[in-house]
């Protein structure tokens, strides 16, 4: 199982244009398809995508994380031959090995979707602030702690295609990790983790989401909730 | 009193504003009824203050101007609610809207070294 050609890895990028062409570069090594879709950079990210070999789809307008992967998913599974889904950061914090095991375990266990978390044996690499954020979204939400969920916030999942079919993100900003989770619950995918390693350079950390963030995310789900 | 002058001349001004502007097929008739009942009632109220009041007494309010102060409170936070609702809907079309542009103008790589990427592009 070395060919991975009817998986396709799906990338957020906004203004990473200092490592996008090496996240790609190295992506690339093991997966062939890579769809990054330029949520309206400002920078020279396009470039980076296209000498790194991906597939490049540009928001014509800055609309957001969620939205982004939104549209990374809508142009990979339209292409043929596409089985197995993959959203993978931009920023280089993710890794390959995770989402190849990932993989082996989404084709030879009856699941949907896998979501990788953070969690699992030893956190001391997580920064603890990043700690306190994280658990306390998974605590506040009902859910997250139903479908057994530990760290909904990680942004490495795979998926196969009956989900890329169904998966509909409405939030555009960074609310869609709860929303994936509310549709995980709501369309009955049969999910599991998969204990990931992030891992967190400088650049990363510079990039990631902070405190405020978090506040943001809550807000905009709960809202959510009261609008159905 | 001069103030009732020009409260009813605004209002009248606003009802023709709206229904000249906003008189096409697009908004609903129910609106349009209930933004006219919303300035007879305004006209009534300045013109007889004194049965606002008693309408606040009858609801175990102190004052007619606090009954409009209440009321005003409840509208604006109801208006605010779905300004925010409309926002966020049209912000998701919004969204669809640039996707479909983005989709459109997919680049697939250039030096694909795999058949099948290349050869779906339209």
């Amino acid at each position: 199982m070395t060919d991975w050609s009817e998986v396709w890895l799906v990338v957020p990028v906004y203004n990473e244009g200092q490592v996008i062409e090496d996240v790609v570069r190295h992506a690339r090594q093991t997966f062939p398809n890579i769809v990054c879709v330029d949520d309206g950079s400002r920078d020279d990210s396009a470039a980076g995508i296209k000498a790194g070999g991906a597939h490049l789809v540009q928001h014509p307008v800055n609309l957001g994380q969620g939205a982004a992967i939104q549209t990374g998913i809508e142009y990979a599974r339209k292409q043929p031959g596409a089985e197995y889904f993959v959203t993978f950061d931009a920023d280089g914090q993710h890794r390959v090995e995770d989402v190849l095991s990932m993989l082996e375990r989404l084709r030879s266990e009856p699941l949907d979707i896998i979501v990788g978390t953070r969690f699992h044996g030893d956190t001391a690499h997580i920064p603890w602030i990043k700690r306190v954020v994280l658990k306390t979204v998974v605590m506040l939400s009902r859910r997250t702690r139903k479908l057994g969920l530990t760290d909904a916030h990680n942004g490495l999942r795979v998926f196969n295609r009956a989900v890329a079919e169904q998966i509909n993100i409405t939030l555009n900003g960074m609310g869609h990790a709860s929303e994936i989770v509310e549709m995980i619950d709501h369309h009955k995918w049969r999910v599991a983790e998969e204990p990931v390693t992030i891992l967190y350079t400088e650049y990363s950390m510079a990039k990631g989401q902070s405190l405020i963030n978090g506040v943001n995310i809550l807000f905009d789900t709960m809202l959510k909730s009261k609008a159905h | 009193m001069l103030i009732q002058y020009i409260l009813v001349v605004f209002s009248f001004a606003v009802l023709l504003l709206f229904l000249r502007k906003r008189g096409t097929t697009k908004s609903a008739a129910s609106v349009k009824l209930a933004f006219m009942l919303f300035v007879v009632f305004g006209i009534y109220a300045v013109l007889r203050p004194g049965d606002v009041t008693v309408v606040a007494g009858w609801l175990g309010v102190g004052r007619g101007t606090d009954l409009l102060l209440y009321a005003l409170v409840v509208v604006f936070t109801f208006t605010t609610l779905n300004a925010y609702l409309r926002f966020k809907e049209l912000e998701l079309r919004y969204a669809r809207l640039a996707r479909a542009i983005a989709l459109r103008q997919a680049e697939p790589p250039v030096s694909a070294g795999q058949g099948p990427a290349g050869a779906e592009r339209s």
